[in-house]
């Protein structure tokens, strides 16, 4: 690799920082009670992956093999997912009375020329108020993310240092905008094909219920191949047409990463941390940011803090 | 842009970034639907159905006989639809999946075997005579004739032979037919047509 250019005091350090520190080695030191719960919900959410469809099959299994080995699944009176009152994996979830629909999949319905479910206002209104956290709290690729930035960690530390290759920052627009103009050229709800979320949901389903994956199983090798050996994070940064979505509609969130300056030292452990190439160094965080709070966790001085933007 | 720099793109990377968009978009060419299958009750019509399903899976979820299956064609019109294959495990008519779906492609209707006799058209009934055992006289057999949810409408026993008479008009399409014709005839089969009548 060519070296860089050093254009500012701060830009160099950042340079010889990543050189040697792998964002994966860094320990979050005082996450304290917000990446608990973050990791909880995370973690929830994968429960609600796995162990829905994981319930629904075993009630299935127990009515089909009930009396003396002959079926009475069809004399069930309601089916599984209507006794428990959950259905269907995080990209379009009810429970009971409450129905969440993902914005991605009501916006591409809306531009193949169908109508809006009432279900999307919750999830919408949500990403407006507290911008892209589905990236960082639920979506059940991130835990991927992290397996993929611990193994470029490991990988380093055997001397096989991985890319981490920029591209320009409006590339999941561009993958948004394309797959959309698909969408509605096609006539065919593409954009949750290349969505890494669904896929998992749907993934995880049919291995339950079928036993064998799908077509969706070689998107997310492809996806966790490109984060490993070619950009950190780099299906979420660069290709996600959902995190680019929820990007657009946090435009207006009032949250944002609060650096007190008189604490920072101005050490780039936040930057080098951050894994939507956020700086809150230099207070340039954009609606970009996923709400994990890493930064906030790996400041040496607690000098970073989830708050209010100030105008 | 301030934050930490990583590697800069090459020309390698650029190559194949825009065979990676080539293929995107060969792979995702706009055109219609290829599957001819039997779509899940209160479909809608085929271009219509593949607009409005977002490939959730719900239906399948709720199917309490396991009928819903998906698509694993590697064409990603069709990749992840849900379809029937009623040789295997037909419909029960249960309407539970018509009742589950986000974005209304599956229409929903209500668990009424008169609403059901006409809103629901999986397909059309294609009776083989000559497979049919009771047709061909080679055995008695009113399979068929047992499990409909409209016997004496959608099939009704004729002739000498009581052989199957199917009625188009007033068959739903489920496929029940179809699963419990014996292996060795499979004479009936859905034809599917999809979407709601």
């Amino acid at each position: 690799m060519a070296t860089p250019t050093v254009r500012s005091t701060k830009s160099a350090h950042a340079r010889a920082r990543l050189d040697v520190l792998q964002p994966a080695d860094l320990r979050l030191r005082h996450g304290g009670r917000y990446q608990w719960l973050r990791r909880a919900v995370l973690t929830i959410s994968w429960g609600l992956v796995i162990g829905v469809p994981l319930l629904h099959a075993a009630t299935l299994e127990r009515a089909s093999h009930g009396l003396f080995g002959v079926s009475i699944a069809r004399y069930l009176p309601a089916s599984p997912a209507v006794t428990t009152g959950i259905v269907g994996a995080p990209t379009s979830l009810a429970i009971g009375p409450l129905e969440l629909v993902d914005p991605l999949a009501a916006f591409g319905v809306l531009v193949a020329g169908g109508g809006v479910a009432a279900a999307v206002i919750l999830p919408l209104l949500l990403v407006m108020v507290f911008g892209r956290f589905f990236c960082g709290w639920i979506c059940p690729y991130a835990p991927i993310v992290t397996v993929s930035t611990a193994l470029r960690a490991l990988l380093a530390r055997f001397g096989w240092r991985q890319r981490d290759v920029r591209l320009p920052r409006r590339s999941n627009m561009v993958a948004l905008a394309l797959l959309l103009v698909l969408t509605a050229a096609g006539g065919s709800q593409i954009a949750l094909l290349m969505y890494p979320p669904a896929v998992i949901g749907r993934e995880v389903w049919r291995l339950v219920y079928f036993g064998g994956l799908g077509s969706g199983a070689a998107v997310l090798g492809l996806c966790f191949a490109f984060d490993t050996f070619y950009a950190r994070a780099g299906t979420c940064r660069y290709l996600c047409p959902g995190g680019a979505l929820f990007t657009l509609l946090g435009r207006w969130s009032p949250f944002t990463i609060v650096r007190d300056r008189a604490l920072c030292t101005d050490c780039t452990l936040c930057d080098v941390v951050c894994p939507m190439m956020q700086s809150p160094m230099t207070d340039k965080v954009d609606a970009g940011c996923d709400r994990c709070a890493r930064c906030v966790a790996v400041c040496p001085v607690k000098a970073l803090h989830v708050g209010r933007r100030t105008p | 842009m301030s934050a930490p720099p990583g590697d800069a793109v090459s020309r390698r990377d650029r190559l194949g970034l825009a065979a990676a968009i080539g293929a995107l978009v060969v792979v995702f060419r706009p055109g219609r639907s290829l599957a001819r299958r039997l779509r899940p009750p209160g479909a809608l019509p085929p271009a219509e159905f593949e607009r409005a399903c977002i490939r959730c899976y719900r239906c399948a979820e709720v199917c309490p006989v396991k009928a819903i299956r998906f698509d694993t064609s590697i064409d990603p019109r069709d990749s992840d639809t849900p379809f029937i294959v009623a040789s295997e495990r037909a419909c029960i008519a249960c309407m539970e999946c018509t009742h589950v779906c986000p974005t209304d492609a599956l229409q929903p209707i209500a668990r009424d075997l008169e609403v059901i006799s006409q809103r629901v058209r999986l397909g059309v009934p294609v009776l083989s005579k000559g497979k049919c055992l009771a047709w061909t006289g080679k055995g008695i057999c009113r399979l068929c004739y047992y499990v409909c949810p409209y016997p004496e409408r959608a099939v009704r026993l004729v002739g000498v032979r009581q052989g199957p008479e199917f009625s188009a008009d007033a068959c739903i399409g489920c496929g029940l037919c179809e699963e419990a014709c014996p292996e060795g005839a499979k004479a009936i089969r859905i034809d599917p047509m999809g979407g709601t009548a």
